[in-house]
Order: structure tokens, then C-alpha cells, then sequence
């Protein structure tokens, strides 16, 4: 956008907000709430973890499988389904609550000249950051805990027999679903917010 | 004498609806505040007057009327134009101070210049001189939560001044505030007024304010009673 339009006042000045001060008061922000971002993280990794836990079994039953014969039974998909469902609700619920108890904070933003997009943008950089570093750990765990179920089901030996890419590739399904979603339900009540008055978004009761 | 004029609002109108009845918040309001002026609107509760300040500030739209700022018709702008009059033009200080909890008074500060696209050195020295200047200079890196109550209105007073606007608007500046810590709200307003040649308009109880008001403008029902001006 044209940085230098203003009002046909005379008064030369602009509103911007670059990205690189965007992505500093964002990580500012993140780090400040520590305790918030913290529950936001987990409940996005204890999401991840579900399903990634169930994906990962998959893989080793199906690698393992090759080898012996083995097939993936219909409750194994289904559990799969069900951990996507539990994790898509936890994920949607934490990052809506994180947006509605900022409206006042968005308002008093655009009190001081902040334009809709800077508060997306803000938002935006937020909730991806969420979505890595959630997804991430999420995975983390969920791998681990099925290497370790599995393992002890029908030996250790079997996790040899995934192939690192195919992990690679559920993880980035894991973490890409993370950060989807994490961004599409921060972003949905982020624009409502944004687009109100700020008067309106100052004295918004949830 | 022609008195130079810096806000003027032409037939103002707000109605709300509140449960299928008809609210006229604001019901023709004329008024002329000229530059420099230390003016307050009073009235009771429900007069109107924190709604006259949202549409001067261009916070809220009026349903019918126009308010113009140094000659600008509020109500023509467009969201990047109103940012822009919110960022560079007018300062607003609320009663609840809505100062960022998770930001220094530094940071808090220094907000409005980051969205007036100064770099961060000036933006810092900046923040630094007007903190100073209301009295927290020794007070920097402090959070909201660290400060009190009278402090955080500073705070936001400094916030107010950060892209030197020509108006200040406030609403119920002493609201939260206990009388002593409300007086030197007001007696900072009061020189800062008179250093900065800023228009300041407060909407307020508080009969300390108006005590060193230039004008008073009275309001009952959406409609102004009376505007009494001295000096």
C-alpha cells in the first residue's frame, strides 16, 4: 500500500507497520504472556501429539507389515479420525479464547492509528509461530509414545523398518495441519475484531 | 475576531437502538472548538458526552451530521485516512488508561510511533523525553501491572503526546483516580496545554477540570445546554 497518502491537510505522514517491527512485537508479545502461550502450545502439541501418535503407529504397523504380513485393521483408521477430530476442536478452541480476551487491546491499537491489516498481520505471525513450535512438539511426543507402544507390542525391531521418509512426510503433515488451523481460527474472530470500530471493540463484552 | 477553529461539528447526530427503542444519543450538536483551547464537556451520565468525543475522535460514525478536524470532513475519510487522523492528529486518553498489559510504559509509548513509521532509534528517544517530561522518567521499563494507578495514566498521557497531535481527547481522564492523584492529572494536562499549544477537550465530572477549563460546554440529552467560555 501507498505509505505516503494522507488527507489533503498539508500534514506529510504515513501508517505502516513494517514487518520486521510486526514480527518483533509479536515475539515480545509471545514471550510476555509466557504463561498464555505456553497453554496455547500445548494444547496445539497435545493435539498434534493424539493424531501424530496414531499416524506414527500406523507407519510402523504398515512398515512392519511389509515384512510380516501384517495388515492395518479399520479401528486403527478410525482412531485416526477421531484423534484428527479431538485435535482440530482443542486447536480452534484455545486460539479463538486467545483472540476474544485481546479485543480491547485491538481497539486501543487502532485507537492509536493502527490500520485492520496490522492487527491481522500481528495476529497472523503469532498464530504461525504457535503452529510450528506446537506442531512440532506435538509430533515429538506423539512419535516417541507410539515408537514406544509399538515397540513393546511387536519389538523394537520393527521401528527399523520405517523409512525416515515417510516419518518426515507425516511430520510435515502434522505440523502444516497445525499451523492451518491454528491461523484460520485466529484469523476468523482476529478480522471480526479488526474490521469493528474501535469504539465498538473497546466496549465489546464477551 | 476570528477565532481559529479547530474542530467543528455541523448538525450531530447518533442514534442507537437498544431493545427496539430509538436512543438519540447525540440530537444536533453544533459546536466550534478553537486551537489551543482547554475545553471539557460536562453533563450527566447519558448526556451524550462520551459519544461527542468518539465521533470527534473518529472512533464511532455519526448517524447524520459532519464533524470536521482542521477543516477535514471526518465522516469523507476512508479506514486508511482515519487511521492516519487517529495516528498523527488526535490523542486519546481513556478512563481505564488501555495501556497494552504485556508492554513496558517505554514500549507502550513508542506504539504509535511504530504505526507513524518512525525508526526505532528517534522513536526511542522520543518516548524517552516525553516520559520524562510527566514525570516517569525513572520509570521506563515498568509494566502496567508495576505501576499505579496515577502512574499509569501518565502513561497514557505520554502515549497520548507520542506523534505530537494537535488534539487531545479525554475521557473521564480522573475516573479511576483518587482526588489528589486526579489534581495533578489535571494540572499536568493543564501545562502541557499551555507548553504544547495543544487542543485538549476532556469529557468529565470533575468539577477540578473544569475549574481550569478555557470552555465548558454543557450537555443534557444529546443536546448542548450551554457553552460557557473564559480567560
Amino acid at each position: 500500500m501507498d505509505g505516503g497518502k494522507a488527507p489533503d491537510s498539508g500534514v506529510k505522514g504515513r501508517v505502516e507497520l513494517p514487518l520486521t517491527e510486526a514480527f518483533r512485537v509479536s515475539l515480545e508479545q509471545i514471550q510476555r504472556r509466557l504463561r498464555r502461550s505456553g497453554i496455547i502450545i500445548a494444547s496445539i502439541a497435545l493435539g498434534i501429539a493424539l493424531l501424530s501418535h496414531f499416524l506414527v503407529t500406523n507407519l510402523i504397523f504398515e512398515a512392519y507389515g511389509k515384512v510380516m504380513g501384517v495388515t492395518m485393521e479399520a479401528y486403527q483408521f478410525w482412531l485416526i479420525v477421531v484423534s484428527f477430530i479431538v485435535c482440530v476442536i482443542g486447536l480452534t478452541n484455545s486460539s479463538l479464547i486467545a483472540v476474544y480476551e485481546r479485543y480491547r487491546e485491538i481497539g486501543t491499537m487502532k485507537s492509536l492509528g493502527a490500520l485492520d491489516r496490522h492487527i491481522l498481520e500481528l495476529f497472523l505471525i503469532e498464530s504461525t509461530i504457535f503452529g510450528l513450535v506446537g506442531g512440532s512438539l506435538g509430533f515429538i511426543t506423539g512419535a516417541l509414545s507410539a515408537s514406544v507402544s509399538s515397540g513393546s507390542q511387536i519389538g523394537f525391531g520393527a521401528l527399523l523398518s520405517v523409512q525416515a521418509f515417510d516419518l518426515l512426510l507425516n511430520f510435515s503433515y502434522s505440523v502444516g495441519l497445525a499451523v492451518v488451523l491454528n491461523i484460520v481460527s485466529t484469523m476468523y474472530p482476529a478480522y471480526k475484531a479488526a474490521k469493528l470500530r474501535p469504539v465498538e471493540a473497546l466496549r465489546y463484552e464477551i | 475576531m476570528k477565532y481559529d477553529t479547530i474542530i467543528e461539528t455541523e448538525d450531530l447526530h447518533k442514534h442507537y437502538e437498544v431493545g427496539g427503542v430509538a436512543i438519540k444519543a447525540l440530537d444536533g450538536v453544533d459546536l466550534k472548538f478553537r486551537r489551543g483551547e482547554y475545553s471539557s464537556i460536562v453533563g450527566p451520565s447519558g448526556s451524550g458526552k462520551t459519544t461527542l468525543f468518539n465521533m470527534i475522535g473518529g472512533l464511532d460514525r455519526p448517524t447524520k451530521g459532519r464533524v470536521f478536524i482542521d477543516e477535514i470532513d471526518v465522516s469523507k475519510l476512508d479506514a486508511y485516512e482515519l487511521a492516519w487522523l487517529r495516528c498523527h492528529k488526535v490523542g486519546y486518553i481513556f478512563q481505564t488508561f488501555n495501556l497494552l498489559p504485556v508492554m513496558t510504559a517505554l514500549e507502550n509509548v513508542s506504539l504509535p510511533m511504530i504505526f507513524a513509521g518512525m525508526p526505532r532509534k528517534e522513536r526511542e528517544k522520543n518516548a524517552i523525553e516525553i516520559l520524562d517530561r510527566v514525570g516517569l522518567g525513572n520509570r521506563l521499563h515498568h509494566r502496567p501491572s508495576e505501576l499505579s494507578a496515577g502512574q499509569q495514566q501518565r502513561v497514557a498521557l505520554a502515549r497520548a503526546l507520542a506523534n505530537d497531535p494537535s488534539i487531545i481527547l479525554a475521557d473521564e481522564p480522573t475516573g479511576n483516580l483518587d482526588s489528589q492523584t486526579g489534581h495533578e492529572i489535571i494540572q499536568l494536562l493543564s501545562s502541557i496545554n499551555k507548553e504544547r499549544g495543544v487542543t485538549i477537550i476532556a469529557a468529565t465530572h470533575d468539577l477540578k477540570i473544569i475549574d481550569v477549563s478555557d470552555s465548558v460546554i454543557f450537555m443534557r440529552d444529546g443536546k448542548v445546554e450551554r457553552v460557557e467560555t473564559r480567560s
